[in-house]
C-alpha cells in the first residue's frame, strides 16, 4: 500500500479544512476554487466540490454572491460568513493540537 | 455523418453528437440519484449543468459547434462522481458513493485517474441485516426491492416447492460472499445502474455483437472459400 492510498481518507477528511482555508483567502468561484486546488494533495472535482460547498453552505460556514463574468454566464462567488471564520480558526486549533501531540508522541 | 442533438444546459443550447448526449445525461441521472437526499438537490444539479456547460463551451469555437463522444467522456472524466451529501460520511449513505475506490475525489488527478467507472453493485450476503444468513437483505439490496417482499417469496417458495427450496437458500448461503466490512456492505449496495446505462451498456453489447458477428461471417465465407472454392 502506497503512501498516498494509506492517507486517501485522511485527506478527504481535510478537503473540507483546504476548501475553507482557500475561501478565506479571497472570495473565490469554483472554477478557481479547483485550480487552487489542483496540483495539491487536495486536487478534487466538481462531482465532489458542489456537494460540498452546499453542505458547508448548510452549516452556515461559506456563503456565496453572484458576479457578472465578462466570458459566460453569472459565477457564484464563494466566501467565508463569520461563523466559517470561527470554524476555520478552531479547525486550525485542532489541526496544531494534533500535530503538535504526533510530535511529541515519539519524544 | 452522425446524429446530434440540441440540449439547453445553464440555459443555453448545445448541440451533441449521438453518444456524446448519452453520456452526459447518464452522468446527470446518476447525479440526481446519488442527490436523491440533498436538501439541496436541485441547486447543486444545476451548478453541475452549468460546469458541463463550461466545459462544454471550451470544446466550442467558431468552427465547431458539436461537442463529440469523446469530449463528453472527457468532461464527465473531469467532473468526477458526485458524492451524496459532500460530506465525509459519504461512505454511510445508502446511495453508495463511498463504495471503495469512488469516493476518491481528493485523490490528486495526475495519481491513477479515477475514470467514471460505474461502481458494479456486488452481490452479497448482508449476514448484519439479515433474520438467518442476510441471503434475503443481499438480494433485497441488489435488486432495490423491500426485504420483506423476498422474504415473502421466498417462505412462498418453500411452500411451492415442498421444503425443495431450502437447498436453494442453503446454496446461496453458500455461494454468496458475505458483506461485513463497510466497503463490502457500499459495494453490496453499490451504485445501481440507471435505467439509461443499462441501455447504454445493452447497445454496446449489441454493437459487439454484432461486429463480432459479422466479422465471424466472413471468416466462415473464407474458410468455405478456401475448402471448396479454390479447386474452381
Amino acid at each position: 500500500m502506497s503512501f498516498s492510498e494509506k492517507f486517501v481518507a485522511v485527506r478527504k477528511g481535510l478537503l473540507e479544512f483546504a476548501v475553507l482555508r482557500a475561501i478565506a483567502g479571497e472570495t473565490l468561484y469554483v472554477a478557481d476554487l479547483l485550480k487552487r486546488l489542483s496540483g495539491t494533495e487536495f486536487a478534487t472535482q466538481e462531482g465532489t466540490l458542489y456537494p460540498l460547498l452546499s453542505r458547508l453552505r448548510r452549516e452556515s460556514l461559506v456563503d456565496y454572491e453572484w458576479r457578472e463574468s465578462d466570458v459566460g454566464p453569472p459565477r457564484k462567488y464563494y466566501r467565508l460568513t463569520e461563523s466559517g471564520k470561527q470554524a476555520l480558526s478552531e479547525l486550525q486549533g485542532y489541526w496544531n493540537h494534533l500535530t503538535h501531540t504526533l510530535d511529541r508522541i515519539g519524544n | 455523418m452522425r446524429k446530434v442533438t440540441l440540449v439547453s444546459l445553464g440555459g443555453n443550447t448545445y448541440q451533441l453528437e449521438d453518444g456524446a448526449h448519452e453520456a452526459l445525461a447518464a452522468y446527470l441521472d446518476r447525479a440526481a440519484r446519488v442527490l436523491a437526499a440533498n436538501p439541496d438537490r436541485a441547486e447543486i444539479l444545476a451548478d453541475l449543468e452549468q460546469a458541463i456547460a463550461d466545459k462544454c463551451d471550451s470544446f466550442l469555437g467558431k468552427h465547431k459547434n458539436v461537442i463529440l463522444a469523446a469530449e463528453a467522456a472527457q468532461i464527465v472524466r473531469e467532473m468526477g462522481p458526485v458524492q451524496g451529501n459532500g460530506s465525509e460520511d459519504a461512505a454511510s449513505q445508502t446511495a453508495g458513493p463511498g463504495a471503495p475506490g469512488y469516493a476518491s475525489g481528493t485523490e490528486p488527478a495526475g495519481a491513477g485517474t479515477h475514470a467514471e467507472l460505474p461502481r458494479r453493485r456486488r452481490l452479497m450476503r448482508l449476514p448484519e441485516e439479515g433474520m438467518m444468513g442476510g441471503v434475503c437483505s443481499g438480494i433485497a439490496a441488489y435488486f432495490d426491492f423491500d426485504v420483506v417482499w423476498v422474504r415473502l417469496a421466498f417462505v412462498l417458495m418453500l411452500f411451492v416447492t415442498g421444503g425443495a427450496w431450502l437447498v436453494v437458500w442453503l446454496a446461496m448461503l453458500i455461494v454468496m460472499p458475505a458483506a461485513r466490512t463497510p466497503e463490502q456492505i457500499a459495494s453490496a449496495r453499490g451504485e445501481a445502474l440507471s435505467a439509461r446505462e443499462v441501455m447504454d451498456m445493452a447497445k454496446r453489447k449489441s454493437a459487439d455483437l454484432g461486429k463480432a458477428a459479422a466479422s465471424g461471417l466472413r471468416d466462415a465465407q473464407r474458410n468455405l472459400r478456401e475448402t471448396f472454392g479454390s479447386g474452381s
